[in-house]
């Protein structure tokens, strides 16, 4: 074994021993529990920047350990991978000195950190794996990681929706676990295979069976990727704290869900094999489904971290959306915006959190002229919301271009008209929050004002939605960049479809 | 040399306003909505063409300045300089900086969009402009202005969907998305009707053209005298001037949709003319006239849609047009908006503008010298449209509101008019 094949161990070590060592610290130790979380943040963000800079140059990160006779725990880095890494290595960093200053002076801080690490560590772990029970060992750890982290309030309503959360997921997991025994008993592998899948030498006689795995394994990872109809514990797990939402949202468990949809789509059945099995039209209808119905419910909520809740139920089905468009294109459109999601939902619920607890705002009822007092959240805020609008240049902008051209080139001119509606409906419940925040007279006093002197509120909270922005915004304006998301899902494409 | 200067303004043009939007920095510069605009109006004024190529920027972003651009520049850097001039500072700190950010926003945008050299660009800068205009739009508060506002803000998202989905065609079809190569490639192309149409009612909603001119004449009536001054300028030129460059114009002969498009032409200017004559709110007027003049130019459009050799012929005449529509536009607002200061009358019936006064009672000089004159020769033809005169007469005097009657009767006449335009052009 050489250094490059320990590198995909170390990045889920990064985040998994200062996660276990943070477990074990008093809650006075404050000093010694950020150093840890940071430390541990930078750390993967080096080694993640290294194996991008070897993959970019063609170089293989692979380890395998024995797990059961005949079934390896494999650790591999590949572009599709590294790309769900990266985002999660740097929207980690930030939502760690995010959830630093949001938590100061509450209490189980340590308890707080250890599972954000483990949180971070199985995300991580669920990117990197290099085959399908690899994936669904961390996919597990990454429910049991993030129920305490959804209950941590300890509130009725968070157990509440911390039951809801697990009941979902244990379902999902089970029917998850269900489709790959049942794929394995048939294809007697479970490697991922980029470029066509392992399932092609199959024959018809399996067709039936194969469609009904197919249907199980979307149904087990559509459960994390909130499609409808089993989105009903992401609206309720919006209880957690805005640190916790944001890395829900944007990185961590609805991304692993969506993650998941593109890994059995591309290096389980394959593209072709998946068309020519008929499975991948009703995808692209239960994505476009989800997309409309998400951002109609999302319409109707007064609750801000409700309403953003409903728009990531939207627009995370744009991966899916994507994925099962079945072309080029679109795949780059969908896989682009796995991490254009995640920048611009992180900074929305960032924001949220920063209203929450520097005036106390939860509702968008109580947003008048917030823009006024809270000038850099509102801007960030602002970036994120034209970005899901998919207006230019955020990055939202770029995923709704290429889903549509996909969508021309694989003749689906319906799915057009499913972007122009979702488009239409994210205006229609974005920028009314604009307005108020913006143009309306703000209040006499705020719900729960918090004096942070002449700041707006305090640094730690500021600039990571600051930065969050401004990440969504250049992804966006700098897209022609070699390293650039854009270009990534490019040679996504390139390598799923054999192009040049 | 003066190449090298026009490239590095061309860097600045949009750059500058967009740096000096950010409050915490044009609150400390003296005249900020002034200073932003010098780049753009060297530009205007420097001799020879130059171009600006970012390929790392957006989708291969570039700009550029040459002979058709330059009309609309320099119409954009004066109505802009005179707007910069007339706006008046808001008591509030906060205000006053949201207005000059949203002046700044829009105008970088504007003028963006005027020196974009490809449909992407053109689009990413028309859809900043969109959004900051509708900051200036609502920056008064009032219940009027917020629901000119709303109706401005709906047409915009629509309009930039329309856009959009026009953008992906055009992209779908060929790669380099400049002007010039989207006409030639989407007159050839087989979703030609279909991008002619997305692309032609996204402009005339931005353009606030008939019958999508709703939204034109509610703001007009409902915002400061400075925002008034930019809506012809902005919304309504950069909707032409999108059209003209988007439009596969004088590439192929277009016969039906030339001729739809001819007839809302037509139509528009009639309506327009009909309400502007008819208006009692002397805020109006400027947005009738809009109206008139975008049907016009919509008429000529629709000619070189149907007949390209013409189109070649007439093209460079296209944008002055558009420069000078944008100007007289301005031009109206600001002098019928000087007579309200002047008067300080609330925005009611009474308050109706000189000129129009003066054209009511030479319609009744001449109705006196008719009835003198030819007193034996009074026709029932005659006495009828006296009797319709008077009746105008008394609306414009605003002693009679306008029924709806006299409404569907105009609209009806309009209509019988279209058609039997479109008949004769088919013919």
């Amino acid at each position: 074994m050489n250094w490059n094949s320990w590198l995909p161990l170390l990045v889920i070590l990064s985040s998994l021993l200062p996660g276990l060592i943070i477990f074990g610290l008093a809650e006075e130790r404050i000093r010694l529990r950020t150093v840890l979380n940071l430390a541990g943040a930078l750390v993967k963000l080096a080694l993640v920047g290294w194996m991008l800079w070897g993959v970019y140059h063609g170089h293989d990160y692979e380890m395998r350990l024995a797990l059961l006779p005949g079934i390896e725990l494999v650790l591999r880095a590949g572009p599709l991978s590294l790309l769900f890494v990266t985002l999660s290595a740097v929207l980690w960093l930030v939502t760690t000195v995010y959830a630093i200053g949001y938590l100061e002076g509450s209490p189980n801080r340590s308890r707080f950190f250890g599972f954000f690490s483990l949180c971070v560590t199985a995300t991580v772990g669920v990117a990197l794996s290099g085959n399908l029970i690899t994936f669904l060992l961390f996919y597990e750890l990454l429910t049991l990681a993030t129920y305490p982290l959804i209950v941590h309030r300890g509130t009725e309503t968070a157990r509440r929706a911390g039951r809801t959360y697990l009941a979902y997921t244990v379902f999902g997991g089970a029917l998850l676990l269900l489709g790959t025994v049942w794929l394995y008993t048939l294809s007697g592998t479970l490697e991922f295979t980029p470029q066509g899948g392992f399932l092609d030498g199959l024959g018809d006689e399996h067709r039936p069976a194969l469609m009904i795995i197919f249907a199980l394994l979307i149904v087990g990872f559509g459960v994390k990727a909130a499609l409808v109809p089993f989105h009903g514990w992401l609206p309720q797990a919006m209880v957690a704290p805005a640190p916790v939402s944001a890395l829900l949202h944007a990185v961590a468990v609805v991304k692993a869900g969506a993650f998941g949809i593109v890994r059995v789509v591309y290096d389980v059945f394959g593209v072709e094999f998946a068309v020519g099995l008929g499975v991948l039209g009703p995808l692209a209808w239960l994505a476009a489904i989800t997309i409309i119905y998400g951002s109609l419910r999302a319409l109707f909520q007064d609750d801000l971290k409700r309403r953003l809740a409903f728009s990531t139920i939207s627009q995370v089905s744009y991966i899916a959306l994507g994925v099962a468009i079945a072309g080029p294109i679109a795949t780059i459109g969908g896989v682009v915006h796995l991490v254009h999601q995640g920048l611009m939902k992180i900074t929305l619920f960032f924001c949220a959190g920063n209203l929450a607890e520097t005036l106390g705002i939860h509702k968008i009822s109580e947003m008048n002229g917030v823009g006024r007092r809270m000038p850099w959240t509102m801007v960030a805020f602002t970036i994120g919301a034209f970005g899901m609008i998919g207006a230019p240049p955020v990055a939202g902008f770029v995923t709704k271009w290429y889903l549509g051209l996909g969508a021309l080139e694989a003749d689906q001119a319906w799915v057009i008209l499913v972007l122009a509606g979702s488009s239409l409906l994210n205006a229609a419940y974005f920028l009314p929050i604009l307005h108020r925040a913006w143009f309306r007279a703000p209040s006499d006093a705020w719900p729960e004002e918090r004096d942070f002197g002449r700041k707006e509120t305090a640094w730690a909270l500021l600039l990571p939605p600051v930065l969050t922005a401004a990440l969504a915004l250049a992804a966006g304006l700098l897209v022609m960049l070699p390293f650039s998301p854009l270009e990534w899902a490019k040679l996504i494409a390139a390598q799923e479809f054999y192009l040049p | 040399m003066n190449v090298e200067i026009s490239v590095i303004l061309l860097c600045f043009v949009v750059a500058w306003p967009l740096l000096l939007a950010i409050p915490a920095l044009h609150s400390r510069l003296p005249r900020p909505r002034h200073l932003a605009i010098i780049p753009a109006a060297l530009l205007a004024v420097l001799p020879g063409e130059a171009s600006l190529e970012l390929p790392w920027l957006f989708f291969g972003a570039g700009c550029a300045i040459d002979g058709e651009s330059r009309w609309i520049l320099a119409m954009s850097v004066a109505i802009w300089f005179v707007a910069a001039a007339i706006i008046k500072p808001s008591k509030h700190d906060f205000a006053d900086q949201r207005t000059t950010t949203y002046f700044l926003l829009t105008l970088a945008g504007n003028l963006g969009a005027v020196l974009a050299s490809d449909l992407v660009g053109f689009f990413c800068f028309t859809t900043l402009m969109g959004y900051g205009l509708y900051g200036l739009l609502i920056q008064s508060g009032d219940e009027a202005a917020r629901r000119a506002g709303r109706c401005y803000l709906i047409v915009l998202i629509v309009a930039d969907l329309l856009l959009f989905e026009a953008l992906l065609l055009a992209a779908f079809v060929t790669e380099d998305l400049r002007f010039a190569v989207v006409r030639e490639a989407m007159a050839e192309a087989s979703s030609a009707q279909f991008y002619l149409w997305m692309a032609f009612i996204g402009f005339a909603l931005k353009a606030g053209v008939w019958p999508a001119h709703l939204w034109l004449t509610a703001v007009f009536s409902s915002v400061s005298r400075s925002t008034a001054l930019l809506l012809g300028g902005v919304p309504v030129a950069m909707g032409l001037f999108g059209a003209v460059r988007w439009l596969p114009i004088g590439e192929h002969a277009f016969g039906v949709a030339a001729m739809i498009i001819q007839g809302i032409g037509i139509a528009a200017v009639l309506y327009a003319m009909f309400r502007f004559f008819t208006q009692v709110s002397v805020k109006s007027l400027p947005a009738w006239t809009a109206v008139a003049l975008t049907g016009l130019f919509i008429v000529a459009l629709g000619g070189g849609l149907a007949h390209p050799e013409m189109w070649h012929q007439y093209e460079s005449l296209a944008y002055p047009v558009i420069a000078l529509v944008a100007i007289f536009l301005a031009t109206l607002t600001f002098i019928i908006g000087r007579m309200q200061g002047a008067h300080q009358a609330p925005a009611v019936a009474s308050q109706r503008v000189e000129t129009v006064r003066r054209v009511a009672e030479w319609i009744e000089g001449c109705q006196r010298c008719a009835k003198d004159r030819l007193s034996g020769l009074q026709s029932l033809w005659h006495t009828s449209w006296l009797k319709a005169t008077r009746q105008y007469q008394r609306i414009m005097d605003g002693q009679k509101p306008i029924g709806l009657r006299d409404e569907w009767r105009v609209r009806i006449i309009l209509f019988v008019l279209l058609g039997l335009t479109i008949a004769w052009l088919a013919k």
